[in-house]
């Protein structure tokens, strides 16, 4: 059985109550939409006084490029350093900003992304894109299908 | 509230003194000059620094009788930038590549580096972004690039194989080489044959299916693959079981092979089977892992094989190097294995020459001269520990001997640590490590030891003991010198034919990768990355808190 930090424990939900900053990846989940220009899209903002990313988990289908919009609606400034094949993406977030970039990521599994100010990350401003899918057909084993975990 | 726009993002490299392009030396690097790459003894253009697998330099500058002026001529540091996989096992692996006075290299988490040779500064970089939950049995690591017409080229943890313009770093073509559901990935250096690089996979402490990849150097696109393990039906299907037990047989080839021009032969080392310890399941040799095996780089046809250690049930992966070496007329091949045995094989046809051990404690079993194994200390009883040497590391890990052809002989990292084993049977799944026993290195009683053994006759010419076991690669040049890093962090220059210790550097953090030698307008350099990680609880536990470097030193003559 699980609960929800904020039931189980209220007083370690949220910034400077039983620890200093917030538990990991507490700004909800959102899934990137694929646009008709063939890349995904997802928006992902900085809540006033939160120090977290809302979503901190956005869902890419599949690899590729995601086109991602940073808001920072907070009153202090931070900033984003993405991954992305090529060279990490580094954005500064003055107060009330906004701005894009394009990100990719080729493959299934998890990758990290935060704001590397001020331990902004280690406070809760950190987060995942969590990529879905399975290789290509052509780089899978030719073997029959094994069980999974 | 109206929004202002953020300052638009930037690549991360652009926030450094970073120059952003490296002159276009890698243009020229043809098939044709790796052949001969020992005609250019400025440029070390290929993993081993020529097809032969030697880690052999004909410069001559630096030898015995200055090398005690040897100091350090730069320093290339990296160190990490924002979350990157496996932060407590990342180690420095790369054997750094040299053309014309640009170095290419790999680092761990997906990195590529162009370095001015001369002064160490960065050209370029490339950060292929790794996912955090990749399957990695022995650590965040990546054993370096290769560069031929104008690319670099690499594998990713992902188990990508990239291309890179080589003037400015950026992506030219990124295919997939394998499943990352499946817990395969990519540590090795791609080796360049004619018109296409092959490649090798891992993932065999996850129960995969072992393959070879060749891919065009101009496309990406993939001329053929091979795998290690037979599916039933195939040639050596008949020494697995009949069940599932072959398609998750292991037998991945995550070292980079040599290369024979003149018999147009690949040699190339397979991994353990899987699981590693419980052969209950894989009765049978288990071909083609733990073997050396010879393919027609052309169509990937295995022309021979040579099974080092049949039915391994002890971890004894045979990915280790195939020096290639002519001696009284004959075609050799020389292979330290994890099994604690020297194979010299006649590289024509894969017939034993001879089999000496090199190893010091070796309890496994024993491997008489005319090939034939006799097993001795086997896991095979659920919940009953044993105990053998050398342990799952090996006698010597992945990294390599050297051969010099001025005193015919080699020079051999050796571990020597063993292991208690405990057979634990697991049922198989996906991406869960799949070993089948309980392992506990030992921490306590361990040594490792630089050997010099004889081409000719395998014999130990002689040695120099080390408190912990050796685990990074030998260099030899023709100053008559060997260069070993040690897991203590010291850099070491040995004479060559006496073994005596003749220079030392502190670096820092323990070596786990390859040096390589090259000069740029006359002044020879030895350049070795070190940063001490990876699988160290398995190759020398007692050093598995040391510092955790990631920096290259070139070491130079002072001016
Ligand atoms: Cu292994």
């Amino acid at each position: 059985m699980t609960t929800r930090a904020e039931q189980e424990l209220p007083e370690l939900y949220g910034q400077n109550k039983a620890t200093l900053g917030r538990l990991l990846a507490h700004g909800g989940l959102g899934r990137a939409e694929e646009g008709s220009d063939g890349r995904l899209h997802a928006h992902v903002r900085i809540p006033p006084d939160e120090l977290m990313w809302e979503p901190s988990i956005v869902v890419m289908p599949h690899g590729g490029d995601l086109e991602i919009e940073l808001l920072n609606d907070d009153t202090n400034t931070h900033c984003a350093l993405l991954p992305s094949n090529g060279d990490s993406k580094w954005m500064w977030l003055p107060v009330y900003s906004r701005g894009k970039t394009v990100l990719n990521l080729d493959g299934p599994g998890y990758y990290w992304f935060g704001s590397n100010v001020g331990n902004d990350e280690g406070r809760g401003l950190v987060g995942v894109i969590a990529v879905m899918g399975d290789v290509p057909q052509e780089a899978r084993l030719d073997r029959p299908e094994q069980p999974r975990p | 509230m109206e929004y202002i726009d953020a300052p638009p993002a930037v690549n991360f490299a652009a926030l450094s003194t970073m120059v952003g392009t490296a002159p276009p030396v890698a243009q020229d690097v043809t098939y044709e000059r790796i052949l001969r790459a020992r005609s250019e003894p400025q440029n070390w253009l290929t993993y081993y620094g020529a097809y032969d697998g030697q880690r052999y330099s004909p410069l001559d500058q630096i030898n015995t009788e200055n090398v005690q002026r040897l100091t350090p001529a730069w320093v290339f540091q990296f160190g990490s930038s924002g979350f990157h996989a496996g932060q407590s096992t990342y180690a420095f692996e790369a054997a750094p590549i040299v053309v014309d006075g640009v170095m290419y290299l790999s680092g761990w988490d997906g990195w590529v580096w162009a370095v001015d040779a001369r002064t160490g500064r960065q050209l370029w970089q490339y950060k292929h972004a790794i996912p955090f939950d990749v399957s990695l049995c022995c650590g965040n690591v990546n054993r370096g690039v290769a560069v031929a017409h104008g690319k670099v080229l690499a594998t990713t943890l992902n188990a990508h194989v990239i291309a890179l313009d080589a003037v400015s770093g950026e992506l030219v073509w990124d295919t997939t080489n394998g499943d990352v559901r499946a817990a395969e990935s990519a540590t090795v250096a791609p080796l360049v044959v004619k018109d296409k690089i092959i490649v090798g996979s891992s993932g065999g402490e996850f129960g995969v299916r072992g393959h070879l990849d060749a891919y065009y150097i101009e496309t990406g696109e993939r001329a053929w693959r091979t795998y290690t393990v037979p599916k039933p039906g195939e040639p050596g299907s008949d020494t697995w079981p009949d069940g599932p037990a072959w398609a998750r047989g292991g037998g991945n080839a995550w070292v980079t092979g040599t290369y024979d021009p003149e018999l147009n032969l690949v040699y190339w080392g397979t991994g353990n089977p899987a699981p590693d310890f419980d052969g209950a399941v894989r009765e049978g040799d288990n071909l083609y892992t733990d073997s050396i095996i010879a393919l027609n780089p052309d169509n990937g046809e295995i022309r021979w094989h040579y099974q080092c250690t049949p039915h391994d049930v002890w971890d004894y992966d045979s990915n280790m190097e195939c020096i290639l070496y002519d001696l009284d007329g004959q075609k050799l091949l020389a292979h330290f294995d994890k099994n604690g045995y020297l194979f010299t094989l006649d590289r024509r046809n894969g017939e034993r020459v001879r089999i000496t051990p090199f190893g010091e404690r070796i309890t496994w079993g024993e491997i008489d001269g005319d090939g034939r194994v006799t097993p001795k200390v086997v896991p095979d009883k659920e919940g009953e520990p044993v105990h053998f040497w050398p342990g799952p590391a090996g006698a010597k890990e992945w990294t390599h001997a050297a051969y010099s052809p001025r005193t015919e002989m080699f020079y051999v990292p050796v571990q020597d640590v063993g292991s208690e084993v405990t057979l634990r049977h697991r049922e198989f799944k996906e991406s869960i490590p799949y070993w089948g026993a309980s392992v506990t290195v030992d921490a306590d009683d361990m040594q490792g030891f630089v050997k010099a053994i004889s081409a000719a006759t395998g014999e130990e010419v002689w040695r120099w003991r080390n408190e912990t076991p050796m685990s990074a690669s030998a260099l030899a040049t023709a100053g008559d010198l060997v260069f070993v890093g040690r897991p203590s962090g010291e850099f070491t220059a040995f004479h060559a034919r006496t073994g005596e210790p003749l220079w030392e550097f502190q670096t820092g953090s323990g070596h786990h990768s390859s040096p390589t030698t090259y000069s740029v307008d006359g002044r020879q350099f030895i350049a070795v990355p070190v940063g001490w990680g990876s699988w160290i609880e398995g190759i020398v536990p007692a050093m598995l808190g040391a510092s955790h470097g990631d920096a290259v030193f070139a070491f130079a003559l002072p001016q």
